[in-house]
């Protein structure tokens, strides 16, 4: 040990120089967000609660084809069809990992992830999500042109991808 | 009858009446004293919380009141109806009398600290060394506790304590005799005094080796961190107390931050001058003579316990082997060392 060492050993100079680190903490600003006082700002296309996308006339656009449910990672979503209309769909939240692969399968803009985190409960029922359910959110979360400008702002729905590019050669028979 | 008018004369009257009246002001210093011991514990634990959290660049308790300012009072009211639970094996009386041996010895402290010039419950002349003796007394709460709960957490919790406690007060004693040395005196009020006239004002300039080996050896002391193994979380859950719930839990709880403000006291009257201020200072700013002396004495008192959060807040828990090796091979040869020069300069000086 030489001198140098020995004296800032017997003088505490490391301590105190965490001691100097933590003072100086002491009158900076707190990081903390008081949570239900105050809201962290939510991120443009927040990944939250699921809801069903309605079109201009408000009728869903779901199909029921069934892709959310092919690619869904933790196999959460159950649909079921009958006589062309959608029967069932339903969500298992508390499966949901929010991946958002639905919203990106999704060849029609059907199945949105809103702004909304904030619908935890007490009982799993209340949180099982049905179709009225989804489809309410929609109205909730998504209202007017947010829900419109949702898909071209974060997805593109594949259901764009159908038609032609302009400046194509295009198919000139009956569409 | 006539036995009894025999028996009270003037003279007994008045004696008896001046030694009601004594009793009577005794009595009111103890409630005051007490009233306040009891109101700083609860507002000590949200100075730290508060303290701590914002060297963590955190908020601490901000719900419970402005500021969180009721969350001592709601805390008090939780631990008074939580559940007493005891567990089934332990060794009942020991049990159930080991938190008061601690809070009582404790508290009993509080008895000979002069918090102002003629505000002592107790001024007697052995002070420090009484202040020694009941701090010692105090490991027996911890060690019968760890004892009596019958859970290896608090047993081995426990023993650190003891051993910790031990070895700490033989540092923190030799470093308070430089003290006695210079005061000439036990007698906590008298050091005070000594250290009035003296030409530095208090005692923690020429008693600079004394002074830091007393803050260790206070911080171990009361197993605060650094030196806190006795109730290491991580590896003890929570050391000699885990068993303990409700009101005795509260009964611990009270009994450390007691006897970390008599450390803190204890500090103030040895090393930093009590309820006075140094000479020089009131030469200056003779204003500051106005003052009575109960602020500089909880001022300084609050500042070592301000000190003692923020070593908590900065510093991680030594190793149990550092912390003896600190205790027996570092503090107590330097306070020894200081010792002899002391003693070595008051014979030739």
């Amino acid at each position: 040990m030489t001198a140098k060492e020995f004296l800032r050993k017997i003088l505490f100079i490391e301590i105190l120089k965490g001691m100097a680190l933590t003072l100086r903490r002491l009158f900076s600003h707190a990081v903390t967000i008081q949570y239900p006082k105050e809201r962290r700002p939510i991120a443009p296309g927040f990944r939250g609660q699921h809801a069903l996308a309605k079109d201009s006339e408000g009728k869903a656009k779901c199909v029921g084809c069934g892709l959310c449910a092919t690619i869904c990672p933790s196999q959460c979503i159950y649909i079921s069809r009958e006589k062309g209309q959608v029967t069932k769909y339903e969500i298992e939240v508390l499966r949901c990992i929010y991946c958002g692969f639905c919203v990106e399968a999704c060849p029609y803009g059907a199945i949105v992830l809103t702004e909304n985190y904030e619908y935890s409960d007490y009982s799993r029922d209340a949180i099982y999500m049905k179709r009225d359910k989804l489809l309410s959110n929609w109205d909730k979360y998504m209202p007017g042109k947010k829900g419109e400008e949702y898909f071209k702002k974060f997805w593109r729905p594949m259901s764009e991808d159908f038609g032609t590019p302009s400046g194509q050669a295009t198919f000139r028979g009956k569409r | 009858m006539n036995t009894l008018t025999n028996m009270i004369t003037p003279i007994t009257l008045d004696t008896l009446t001046k030694f009601g009246i004594n009793v009577g002001i005794i009595i009111i210093k103890i409630a005051v004293v007490l009233g306040i011991g009891l109101l700083h514990v609860a507002y000590a634990t949200y100075f730290e919380r508060k303290v701590i959290g914002h060297m963590q660049v955190r908020l601490g308790p901000m719900r419970v009141g402005p500021h969180g300012l009721l969350q001592p009072i709601a805390d008090g009211i939780k631990l008074f109806f939580k559940e007493d639970i005891i567990p089934a094996d332990a060794d009942k009386p020991v049990f159930y009398l080991a938190p008061v041996i601690f809070m009582a010895s404790a508290m009993v402290n509080l008895a000979v600290i002069p918090f102002a010039s003629n505000f002592v419950i107790a001024n007697i002349n052995i002070g420090l060394l009484f202040i020694f003796a009941i701090a010692g007394l105090g490991v027996y709460g911890v060690f019968m506790s760890g004892w009596a709960s019958n859970s290896k957490y608090a047993f081995i919790g426990g023993l650190r304590s003891s051993a910790q406690v031990l070895s700490y007060e033989i540092a923190m004693g030799l470093s308070l005799v430089g003290v006695m040395i210079m005061a000439g005196s036990l007698n906590l009020t008298d050091i005070v005094k000594a250290q009035g006239k003296s030409i530095y004002g208090m005692y923690a300039i020429p008693q600079i080796v004394a002074f830091v080996v007393f803050i260790i050896a206070a911080v171990a002391e009361t197993n605060r961190t650094p030196f806190d193994l006795p109730e290491a979380e991580s590896e003890l859950v929570a050391g000699y107390f885990v068993e303990y719930s409700g009101f005795r839990f509260a009964l611990f709880f009270l009994g450390e931050y007691i006897a970390m403000f008599i450390m803190a006291s204890l500090a103030a009257v040895c090393f930093l001058g009590g309820w006075t201020i140094p000479w020089y200072i009131t030469k200056v700013l003779p204003i500051l003579k106005l003052v009575p002396g109960v602020v500089w004495f909880l001022l300084k008192v609050y500042a070592f316990i301000f000190f003692y959060y923020w070593i908590r807040a900065t510093v991680p828990r030594y190793r149990y082997d550092q912390l003896m090796a600190i205790g027996w091979k570092i503090l107590i040869p330097v306070a020894l060392a200081n010792l002899v020069v002391t003693g070595l300069l008051k014979i030739l000086l």
